[in-house]
């Protein structure tokens, strides 16, 4: 089997099997399971064991067994304290490396534990095939003990589900969840695999396709679109008749390996870059036309951007409401708005654009790079690029330097001077997610690990893990918040069981922050089922209990940049609770269902609005 | 506006259900649907009637596009087509209506197809908002005691297969 990589999609290239000649010999289901798995190039397994799954955690074994590379598993399976880190373990893994994170399961409870990260992955675009255990065919419907219908309850929330009914198709239907997951707009693939056929004797024909023609046929249709002369020429009349053309860039942009061709692009024609969250990393952050992020916490001058720009680049991004909450407002002085995306579906979603290009993003900016070469077009956008260099200095992240609690501003500041934009950094949701957003730096794509559109609290620490086994040799943070650690806390003794290096940075400010910000602002201030400070939990014995030879509470500022250095610099697991101002502020802030001429900088980030109350809310626009 | 909606769906576990279930996840109304087989026995024709403006019904097809199972959509109404819905209702007919109400069934080209006990079950054959009008005839003459609809089906005339 050939594959050919086009940006992160797999395109199917069919070999022709010549030698059908010999005798077929069978093997069992789980056996054929883990073959496909083998020869689509998995290297680690995610995965908790129970009755409906225990054929194949069986063939894992012996596969591992019989197959050792210099006394170690090829196949190592990793198992968590409970299937919702596997999922998300496996969802690190994948959003490091772009290659699909494998789950697997059994049936009930083991299948239902990973919902959460499987809608997570498919609100993220994130590839994942997850194999669950399933009852008996002929023991399906019956209300058997552990059984959960679990083709209607991932239909909703996956790219695709399957049930395999006959042992015929496993083979082929393992190798088409691989297909659907890494092509086109990624996303998670379920396979529920019933017991009977784990056990049944199959005989493998690596040639086995499922017919899934229609998609692949979409697919193709899509990944050939090219960028004719005429889109060219329309584009860049529209960059011509620009003085302040802003590059709005989202995940799509890393899902689709394009980062180095966009920042190739942005170079060329002098454009400045804002992100969406999901979409950090496409761009240095220290890049001159890097502005880091946009939207409802997007730095000041972010979004003082896309209010002055006159022409909107939306590059693999699509307008969701923590960028656009009211898509009419969005950029309200930009004459046109471009898009491109892989998705049809996203174009004309929330914001009608006047150019589009569905397609492979890297051809597409090639294809524009060309026609501008061969046309001898060239702009110059240099003092919007100054206008830009002004609303980054005076429009600068800043938090409160002189208060004698600790900032959590503060503390990832410190830990950026060590790390230099070189961490993967996975977190939890909340305010730490966006402090960590706004105040880290990443040199590359797939460093940063969030929970982008689902927001899942519990994400960071198995998130973490997984992203540490995907790059052993990489420094991995866990920046957390006490709300989000607890929720997977269980996923401590899963990093000192395999002896990982990954530092756990836990912002306690006793509550879940963002939602008391938002109760303080909206609210008034009635803090209802989010205050903390009653909980006795000790977090650092927590750590001490499961292993980890660095567990350390941080609670005075003079110790804040010894402690980190030594932190950072333990070379094994490390867990550091850093006792955080509680009234500490996520800053800029675009309230829900406002415009970003609404934004909120707070005391410490200079804002060009003189009235700086927080705006009355619509109840409705409030999630 | 009003929208018959054809659906080609390959035959694979759970497909309806993640038809509809797109339906609901992102709010559209199904205000119909009709599934059966076709000519390929890999493939069902479902015929849907959605109500929504022009960007809603090309959401509708572009989120549908997106499911693995769905070979094809074609949205029926853009296109010179028939449409017929069968519809069923169960009467409880007094004597002294009876001869008017026949005489307006057979006008109308409805059937009688059982009568039981003094139940009649009148049977009509037509587009949507003629079996509507037709309904409401009835309802004003006579008691209704159940109605069963197939919800229409429909094809484009002539050569015309467009697909969204």
């Amino acid at each position: 089997m050939v594959y050919s990589i086009v940006v992160g999609c797999v395109t199917l290239k069919e070999t022709v099997k010549t030698d059908k000649m010999a005798t077929p010999t069978k093997i069992e289901g789980s056996a054929m399971i883990v073959r496909v798995l083998a020869e689509q190039g998995v290297k680690i397994i995610f995965g908790y064991s129970g009755g409906a799954i225990l054929p194949t955690y069986d063939a894992v074994f012996r596969y591992n067994s019989e197959n050792q590379i210099n006394g170690k598993d090829p196949m190592p399976l990793i198992v968590p304290a409970n299937e919702q880190g596997a999922g998300f373990m496996a969802a690190g893994y994948a959003r490091a490396t772009g290659k699909p994170g494998v789950v697997l399961v059994t049936s009930g409870p083991g299948a239902t534990n990973t919902v959460t990260p499987v809608r997570d992955a498919m609100a993220d675009s994130i590839p994942l095939v997850v194999i669950c255990g399933q009852v008996a065919r002929d023991s399906i419907g019956t209300d058997a003990f552990q059984e959960a219908p679990i083709t209607s309850v991932m239909g909703s929330v996956a790219k695709h589900v399957f049930l395999v009914t006959e042992s015929e198709k496993l083979e082929a239907t393992v190798r088409a969840a691989f297909e659907i997951a890494a092509s086109g707009r990624p996303g998670p693939v379920v396979v529920d695999v019933p017991k009977d056929i784990q056990n049944s004797m199959v005989i493998p024909d690596q040639d086995s396709r499922l017919n899934i023609a229609a998609y692949r046929g979409r697919l193709s249709q899509i990944q050939g679109r090219e960028l004719n002369d005429a889109e060219c020429k329309k584009f860049f009349n529209y960059l011509g008749q620009s003085e302040r053309p802003l590059l709005y860039v989202g995940g799509g942009v890393i899902a689709g390996e394009a980062s180095e061709s966009l920042r190739g692009f942005a170079e060329k024609f002098q454009i400045p870059i804002a992100t969406t969250l999901m979409g950090i990393g496409a761009i240095g952050t220290q890049s001159v036309l890097s502005l880091k992020m946009l939207g409802m916490h997007g730095t000041a001058y972010a979004n003082y951007a896309v209010e002055d720009c006159d022409f909107v680049i939306a590059v693999g991004a699509r307008f969701d409401d923590r960028v656009a909450a009211l898509p009419k407002k969005f950029a309200p002085k930009a004459k046109a708005v471009a898009h491109f995306d892989i998705d049809p579906s996203e174009i004309g979603k929330v914001k009608n654009v006047d150019w589009f290009h569905i397609g492979i993003l890297n051809k597409a900016i090639a294809k524009l790079s060309d026609y501008s070469d061969q046309n001898n077009l060239a702009f110059n956008f240099s003092s919007w690029l100054d206008e830009t260099q002004e609303l980054k200095i005076k429009h600068a992240l800043s938090y409160d330097r002189e208060s004698n609690l600790i900032q959590p501003q503060m503390v990832l500041e410190e830990i950026n001077k060590l790390t230099k934009g070189k961490a993967i950094v996975s977190t939890g949701v909340g305010q730490h997610q966006m402090w960590a957003a706004q105040y880290f730096d990443f040199n590359q794509p797939r460093q940063w690990l969030t929970s982008g559109s689902m927001g899942t609290m519990g994400f960071g620490l198995p998130a973490a893990i997984g992203a540490q086994f995907a790059k052993p040799e990489s420094m991995v943070i866990d920046v957390d918040g006490d709300g989000s650690i607890r929720m997977n806390l269980g996923e401590l003794e899963t990093v000192t069981a395999y002896d990982l290096p990954v530092k756990i940075l836990l912002l306690n400010n006793a509550g879940d922050g963002m939602v008391k910000q938002w109760q303080k602002l909206y609210y008034g201030a009635r803090f209802s089922g989010s205050d903390k400070t009653l909980r006795q939990k000790d977090f650092v014995m927590c750590a001490k209990s499961d292993g980890f030879q660095y567990a350390e509470q941080l609670t005075e500022k003079k110790d804040v940049v010894k402690t980190i250095k030594q932190f950072i610099e333990f070379p094994k697991a490390a867990f550091l609770e850093v006792v955080i101002d509680p009234d500490a502020m996520v800053y800029p802030m675009v309230g829900p269902g406002m415009a970003y001429d609404q934004m909120v900088t707070g005391e410490f980030i200079s804002s060009r609005d003189t009235d700086q109350e927080i705006d009355e809310i619509d109840p409705n626009a409030m999630f | 506006m009003r929208h018959t909606i054809a659906i080609l769906l390959q035959n694979e576990t759970g497909a309806l259900s993640r038809v509809a279930s797109m339906f609901s996840t992102r709010g559209y109304n199904i205000e119909s649907l009709s599934v059966a087989p076709t000519q390929d026995p890999m493939v069902s024709r479902l015929t849907l009637v959605t109500e929504g403006e022009d960007a809603v019904i090309e959401q509708i097809a572009k989120q549908l596009y997106k499911l693995i199972d769905v070979v094809e959509v074609l949205d029926i109404t853009l296109l010179d087509h028939v449409e017929r819905e069968l519809m069923m209702i169960k009467i409880r007919l007094e004597d002294r209506k009876r001869d008017a109400l026949l005489a307006f069934v057979d006008e109308q080209e409805g059937k009688i197809i059982s009568e039981v006990d003094g139940f009649i079950i009148l049977e009509i054959m037509s587009d949507y908002d003629s079996n509507n009008d037709f309904l409401k005839a009835v309802e004003k003459a006579t008691e209704v005691i159940a109605i069963a609809r197939s919800g229409p089906l429909a094809l484009a005339k002539g050569q015309a297969v467009i697909s969204l």
